[in-house]
């Protein structure tokens, strides 16, 4: 299942270098092949799994043995991570771009929106504080 | 593959950077040097092999060399081969009469099969030293069999001839097919050793620009051996390149070389074998095995073994090395093989057994 971790992975890296564009293609090919209910036979999986452990040996054995017995599993959980951690990304998007905060429940907690208490906003003179006077656009509404 | 000594580096960009011109050809001064400079390599590689000039034809590598023998044998006849032979003396014998000689269960040369087929043979064509195993062939005995009983001998030496002495009149090998990329020379050149009275009967499977002595419209007149094999423009730099590495072999010396490798391997296997998660394919005796460790980790595939040590700088091969047919036969996908020469040190193999002990554990 490495496959599809390295194919968004490489994907994302491969949109700046042509090295990891090459290993893009060699993930969406394993990754053709495992959703079409084949064996990836490219190698990949193989490649991915001993570089990764061999890296790790020379770091510390304990890990190393732990990544090489539980690959799948850790495989699968890092799947689900991306799956969750895509799904909370376009939520966030979606948000920002109605509400103008990625959390209109509570945009204080919003750090890539600029909105301030109003006590800060009084020292700072910001122009967008959350307050009887100057509510962002989602709590007004 | 080997690594280049700079001095064949220097040879090979002599050619590039002094005398860039046809050889045989033209008539000015650096086609000259260049004519010069490749009558030099070919006597220098004859010379190795302890051969006539003559009796040495470049080739592109081992598997070029093969095949220009092969091509010369019809469908009828019988060809012998052994069961651990490369893909490039396995293939272009299964259009003639082939049969095989399977070797004993460690992996050695089998006489009661030799003595068994030989019969009718016309031609013997075997790996010297096996890359699958490094086990070396006895071919003095070999050769001396097949000539009792009328069959000329072919020897692929892609992996002795680096390694061990091999004097091609002592052995009274009939043709020997090596490639210069495993013995310190460039990829891409390779030669052919044959008896000059053997090698008149050869048919050239490729003409063309200097194969010829003179052409009509419709016929064609040879040169002599081996000039009527090297058909068109030649690697020079590649044959310069090829022949500095056989006088480098030869100032260290071939019986020098054999015997580190052989102390290496002896550390390896030392080492490693009381492990019993290492398969190894071939002898146990590290005598037996030249420089190569070929083996399998329970469990694990050998490419996996491979790219670990390949992220701890230790850098093998593993597959089928081009040997399929034994694979196939023995039920396995393949062998990591860590290959010694020369230049590898006790300390590398060290770093080798404490690295790979890493990965047994896992």
């Amino acid at each position: 299942m490495i496959c599809i971790i390295a194919l968004v992975v490489f994907a994302i890296l491969g949109i700046f270098s042509a090295t990891h564009r090459s290993l893009a293609k060699e993930a969406f090919d394993c990754v053709f092949k495992r959703v079409t209910l084949r064996k990836c036979t490219t190698g990949f999986d193989i490649k991915m799994k001993s570089g990764i452990v061999g890296y790790l040996l020379t770091k510390n054995e304990k890990i190393a043995n732990f990544t090489y017995k539980y690959f799948e599993i850790l495989s699968w959980a890092f799947i689900i991570l991306t799956i969750v951690s895509l799904l909370l990304t376009a939520q966030a998007t979606y948000n920002i771009i109605v509400y103008g905060t990625c959390s209109p429940e509570d945009p204080m907690s919003c750090i890539i929106t600029n909105y301030h208490s109003k006590e800060e906003c009084l020292d700072d003179n910001c122009p967008e504080c959350i307050g009887e006077e100057n509510e962002p656009q989602s709590t007004q509404k | 593959m080997s690594l280049k000594p700079q001095q064949v580096i220097d040879a090979m960009n002599s050619y590039y950077l002094e005398f860039p011109a046809c050889a045989g050809r033209s008539m000015h001064s650096l086609a000259n040097k260049a004519t010069e400079a490749v009558n030099q390599s070919r006597k220098d590689i004859a010379k190795f092999f302890n051969a006539k000039e003559q009796e040495i034809i470049f080739t592109r590598n081992t598997t070029e060399a093969l095949n220009l023998v092969a091509n010369s044998f019809s469908k009828e006849d019988k060809i012998l081969t052994s069961d651990k032979e490369h893909n490039s003396n396995l293939l272009p014998w299964q259009s003639k009469q082939h049969a095989i000689l399977f070797s004993n269960e460690d992996n050695t040369f089998n006489f009661e099969e030799l003595n068994k087929k030989i019969k009718g043979t016309k031609l013997l064509s075997i790996v010297h030293t096996s890359n699958l195993d490094g086990v070396t062939n006895p071919i003095k005995e070999i050769i001396k069999i097949a000539h009792e009983n009328e069959t000329l001998v072919l020897i692929d030496a892609a992996q002795s001839a680096p390694h061990t002495e091999i004097n091609v009149k002592k052995l009274d090998i009939d043709f020997l097919a090596c490639s210069g990329h495993k013995m310190l020379g460039p990829s891409g050149i390779g030669c052919l050793y044959g008896k000059e009275d053997l090698l008149k009967e050869l048919k050239p499977f490729l003409l063309g620009g200097e194969t010829v002595i003179d052409s009509t419209y419709n016929s064609y007149q040879l040169e002599k051996v081996p000039n009527r094999f090297e058909a068109g423009l030649q690697n020079y730099s590649g044959i310069i390149g090829f022949a500095a590495a056989t006088n480098y072999l030869r100032k260290i010396g071939l019986n020098n070389i054999e015997e580190h490798n052989i102390k290496l391997n002896k550390i390896l296997s030392e080492n490693l074998l009381p492990n019993k998660k290492i398969k190894l394919i071939g002898p146990k005796d590290y005598k037996q095995r030249s420089g190569i460790f070929s083996f399998n980790i329970e469990n694990k595939d050998p490419h996996e073994i491979a790219l670990m040590l390949n992220s701890m700088n230790i850098y093998i091969r593993s597959g089928a090395h081009c040997v399929h047919s034994w694979f196939n036969k023995n039920n396995l996908k393949g062998s990591a093989r860590a290959s010694l020469y020369f230049y590898n040190t006790e300390e590398e193999c060290k770093q080798f057994i404490e690295n790979l002990n890493k990965i047994l554990k896992i």
